[in-house]
């Protein structure tokens, strides 16, 4: 079967620094994937490069036709993309903000058509955000507001989800939320999720996939068990690391040697 | 929720236009002698004052909420790429130089090719590869701005000119009342062109206050969007200005009204702010025949000063809570 993405030796640079260098991954449907890696790793340029907002050099393949060869409308039917601080008007109403999901389906003068506001009502349906539609967007909470950007990439109606860094600034009760609920549409919609995170555990229990970053580089993919190995996060993280294996779960890795002086 | 159809946007045109029609309508009865119906050379010349100040109104409106949309500032206006600095530089370079025996160089198509070259200038400076960043547009356009008040200086401290009036006439922002029709008609065809251009990419302008990555994630050429929007918006101004000089404030609070009115949708947006800069404007050029012909920039300027304060003291009263 095709991948949905195929990135193929992908490099980026900011002039002569290189941010991204021999970047090869591929993504599938129905399947969740964690983009791993400390600040600075090159996470967030990867998804920007991936939905054709910067330009680097190598093949990025989306159902096997070139990055450049999509229209932008067409391609936002397809691949849905939420930044890690999305902008919002602080007066705009939650209805107003899913409603721009469907911008790429709009006609001229903005018009839209029947089955965008059914789009739209089944989608505040699946998120229970039906009694929020007439509430400004200051007026929600951090897991309420996240709730609403993921409605807004799931009216686009497209096959993959590339989220960039989704559980900042939610608590730990929303973050397991947010991640069930990916887990979710990834196995009824057959979605594609790319998912960049700093939580390598929460990552790893709901990843299929993890794809852990350094320096630029991929520096190794697969399951969790062959990626959360402490040796290599400790040459991507620069600390050592521990991990408890447990019978039919993911593993469990946490940072060791902290002193209680380092604590305080 | 309802839907955003062509019937809907049909029907919100409609009734912006008769609420401008019942405006302009009750203008046209009020004269600086008197108020009731006028004898038909009057109801001519009041007329013409209506339809200028309602087309200027609705121009500066219109680009003002583009300029906020696209550049993506609640304080971003339409003078502030330079057109009425560029204009007004033009206009008294026009009057020192005393071009008014050749019809072709009159004053409005200085005060427009003054804005034009501004506008190109601000443009040229401020691309990047050709690409448009809304931080490095507002910044050069606050220099060239800058700039132009100071060749306008420098010209008039070297000139020892004292002919002078025509410009300041104009940099008082004043509706021009010695127009010709077909002046007023390709005003009014510059900016329902514009109008239409702009309402054409309504939605788009909605999308394209996120960052822009999100925007184009949504589907929009967001660089591609800006060069249209601001060159559209800008020449809907230059032509606004060359038959009235800076009028402050419509294209600034009209946005803001209009904002209070429908919320944030920008389809909406676009015209509600047209139509009440199209009804301000010709509600201060009422009050400017009844106060002795005071310059409608004044006039604009004195109601929507005021309203902006307490529009940002609600604002942070609100924001407070």
């Amino acid at each position: 079967m095709i991948p949905l993405l195929q990135v193929i030796d992908a490099h980026f640079s900011y002039g002569r620094q290189a941010i991204l260098q021999g970047i090869s991954l591929s993504l599938q449907r129905g399947a969740m994937t964690a983009l791993l890696g400390p600040n600075g790793a090159g996470k967030s340029t990867l998804i920007r490069l991936l939905i054709g907002h910067l330009h680097g050099q190598g093949k990025i393949l989306w159902e096997d036709r070139p990055l450049h060869r999509w229209r932008r409308r067409e391609l936002a039917r397809r691949v849905a993309y939420l930044p890690q601080s999305p902008a919002f008007d602080p007066g705009q109403k939650v209805s107003e903000v899913l409603r721009m999901g469907r911008a790429p389906y709009w006609g001229a003068f903005g018009l839209e058509s029947e089955h965008d506001l059914a789009v739209v009502g089944q989608v505040a349906k699946l998120l229970e955000l039906e009694d929020l539609l007439d509430r400004p967007m200051d007026q929600l909470s951090g897991g309420q507001r996240q709730r609403v950007f993921i409605g807004r990439c799931l009216t686009q109606e497209p096959a993959a989800l590339l989220l960039d860094e989704p559980n900042t600034y939610l608590d730990l009760r929303h973050q397991v939320d947010l991640l069930k609920l990916l887990r979710t549409l990834v196995r009824q919609r057959q979605l594609a999720v790319l998912m960049a995170s700093h939580d390598l555990n929460l990552a790893g229990q709901y990843a299929d996939q993890l794809l852990l970053m350094s320096q630029g580089r991929i520096v190794r993919q697969g399951t969790v068990q062959e990626v959360l190995e402490p040796q290599v996060l400790r040459l991507v993280y620069g600390l050592d690391m521990e991990r408890i294996d447990r019978a039919d779960r993911p593993p469990l890795v946490f940072p060791v040697h902290i002193s209680s002086s380092e604590i305080l | 929720m309802k839907r955003w159809s062509a019937g809907r946007l049909i029907r919100w045109v409609v009734l912006g236009l008769l609420l401008w029609a019942a405006v302009a309508g009750g203008c046209l009865m009020v004269g600086s002698s008197g108020i009731g119906w006028p004898g038909s050379a009057v109801l001519r010349l009041r007329m013409q004052y209506t339809l200028t100040a309602s087309v200027v109104g609705a121009a500066l409106a219109c680009a003002g909420i583009a300029y906020q949309l696209v550049l993506r500032n609640p304080l971003a206006e339409p003078y502030l790429l330079g057109v009425s600095s560029g204009a007004s530089l033009a206009v008294y370079l026009w009057s020192l130089l005393h071009f008014s025996w050749l019809v072709l160089f009159n004053q409005q198509l200085f005060a427009f090719g003054g804005a034009v070259a501004t506008l190109a200038i601000v443009f040229i400076l401020a691309q990047r590869r050709g690409r448009l960043d809304p931080i490095s547009l507002l910044l050069v356009g606050v220099i060239v701005n800058a700039i132009n008040g100071s060749i306008f200086l420098l010209i008039f401290h070297l000139s020892k000119s004292q002919d002078i009036a025509q410009a300041f006439r104009f940099l008082a922002g004043g509706l021009q009342m010695d127009l010709a029709w077909a002046q007023i008609n390709l005003v009014a065809g510059c900016f329902a062109t514009g109008w239409i251009i702009l309402m054409y990419l309504g939605g788009q302008l909605g999308v394209g206050g996120l960052s822009e990555a999100e925007a184009e994630a949504l589907g929009v050429r967001v660089q591609r969007l800006r060069w249209i929007t601001l060159i559209v918006a800008s020449l809907m101004t230059a032509s606004a200005m060359a038959i009235s000089g800076p009028i402050g404030f419509v294209g600034l609070v009209c946005p803001h009204v209009a904002r209070l009115l429908v919320g944030s949708d920008s389809r909406k947006l676009i015209p509600i702010s047209t139509i009440l800069g199209a009804c301000l404007l010709a509600l201060a050029d009422v009050a400017s025949r009844r106060l002795n012909q005071l310059p409608v920039g004044v006039i604009s300027g004195f109601l929507g000063g005021p309203f902006f304060l307490v529009l940002l003291w609600r604002t942070r009263r609100q924001g407070a809570r």
